[in-house]
């Protein structure tokens, strides 16, 4: 994937790996937030929404397919979620443990509506499921057009970056190297590293910046 | 949000954060420009991973802030509290009821018979001046005669024994029959 964006030089992982990678990942930050929202603290737990409503929305919309149902059920897990985190031991990844209380939901939903459950999914395709493809299937034209202006955009927005800044980007988010895995390959320091990815990150966010706001309108 | 605050933010995204860094990332004042950052890039990592946005009409951050705002609590521990006390404040009264069924059924099974309860027991179907002698029997009078009149010596030895041992089986197996067995001990010392 790393070549679909110009960056010959990069190295690739194989996708074990990366994947391997990506969820320790995920989990560490997630536990770091979650430890915050057990003692109260709100902005942590907002983070979480915003990191995995999308996630939510599609899992709950293999079993429910009104859109407005999904999104109320989606918001009913996260104040589940909020209301049993101290309940969240840890055996888990977050998101694992999210998973299993969006698919609760959306059942109970399903039976309280005297429906039965249509769809079916369990904890191991909680790591793998493919994010929003239910609802993407409803997109508009309009929609599909702004999704293939921002992909273009995307890309003038990588090829746009220097050179220093995209490497240290691209491994990152393509083969989910860690900083210093990026560091000893780039010969730099870890917080050079750090900087760059985050320089690399604003660089995209103001070239995509417009078009992810109109996306949300 | 300076520079700084938005390096540790993209820190977070790859875990690479550090507890400290967290912590004061979220004590920032303007947390709603840490969550507009933070989901526009996470809207950029569905877009390079997916190769579009996971969803871009999903946005359920606002819902859940209102209904755990104006909902049932602030943080998550004094929810379960509140609910515990509740079960707990009708747990009281109930054990209470039930620890006096308790107390008066085994009371009532024990033989806590009042006097006028036994004597109306034991008067029933005889002729009203019986029964007076009866009810005066239930407070210390002798009983010989209630019933046991006119029974020659050897009915009244069978009656009095089958009594006896029915006396006796009620008060050792059914743990209820004292009072029969001492009225009918005390009629044997009676005389009879």
């Amino acid at each position: 994937m790393v070549a679909h964006y110009g960056n010959p030089g990069a190295p690739s992982m194989t996708a074990d790996t990366e994947r391997h990678k990506e969820e320790n990942s995920e989990s560490q930050t997630d536990l770091q937030l979650v430890k915050k929202v057990r003692h109260g603290d709100r902005p942590a737990f907002d983070l979480l929404v915003v990191k995995y409503q999308s996630r939510v929305a599609s899992i709950i919309s293999r079993y429910v397919y009104d859109s407005q149902e999904v999104m109320d059920l989606t918001q009913e897990t996260f104040v589940k979620a909020y209301r049993a985190i101290d309940r969240f031991r840890g055996d888990s990844a977050f998101y694992t443990w999210l998973y299993r209380i969006a698919v609760n939901t959306a059942k109970n939903f399903l039976e309280s509506r005297g429906r039965r459950p249509q769809g079916s999914a369990d904890a191991v395709d909680a790591e793998n499921y493919d994010d929003g493809s239910k609802l993407r299937d409803n997109a508009s034209p309009e929609k599909l057009l702004q999704r293939d202006q921002l992909q273009e955009a995307l890309r003038e927005a990588i090829g746009n970056l220097p050179e220093e800044l995209r490497s240290a980007f691209l491994l990152r988010e393509y083969d989910g190297l860690s900083y210093e895995d990026i560091a000893g390959i780039l010969e730099c320091p870890i917080g050079t590293v750090r900087s760059r990815i985050f320089r690399a990150r604003d660089a995209v966010d103001r070239h995509l910046g417009p078009l992810l706001n109109d996306s949300r309108t | 949000m300076d520079d700084r605050l938005k390096e540790t933010l993209s820190a977070m995204m790859d875990d690479e954060a550090d507890e400290l860094s967290v912590r004061r990332l979220l004590s920032h004042a303007r947390q709603d420009e840490v969550r507009s950052q933070w989901q526009r890039w996470q809207q950029v990592r569905d877009l390079m991973h997916q190769g579009n946005l996971a969803d871009d009409r999903v946005d359920v951050s606002a819902g859940v802030r209102e209904a755990l705002d104006g909902g049932f609590h602030k943080a998550p521990g004094p929810v379960a509290s509140t609910r515990r006390g509740r079960e707990r404040n009708w747990h009281w009264p109930a054990v209470a009821m039930v620890t006096l069924a308790l107390v008066v059924g085994f009371g009532a099974g024990a033989g806590w018979e009042s006097a006028d309860t036994s004597a109306s027991v034991a008067n029933a179907g005889l002729p009203s001046e019986k029964a007076e002698g009866i009810a005066s029997e239930a407070v210390g009078e002798p009983v010989q005669e209630v019933a046991l009149q006119g029974l020659d010596e050897e009915q009244w030895e069978q009656v009095s024994r089958y009594l006896l041992e029915h006396a006796q089986h009620n008060s050792v197996g059914a743990g209820r029959g004292s009072v029969g067995y001492a009225r009918l001990v005390s009629a044997s010392g009676a005389g009879y």
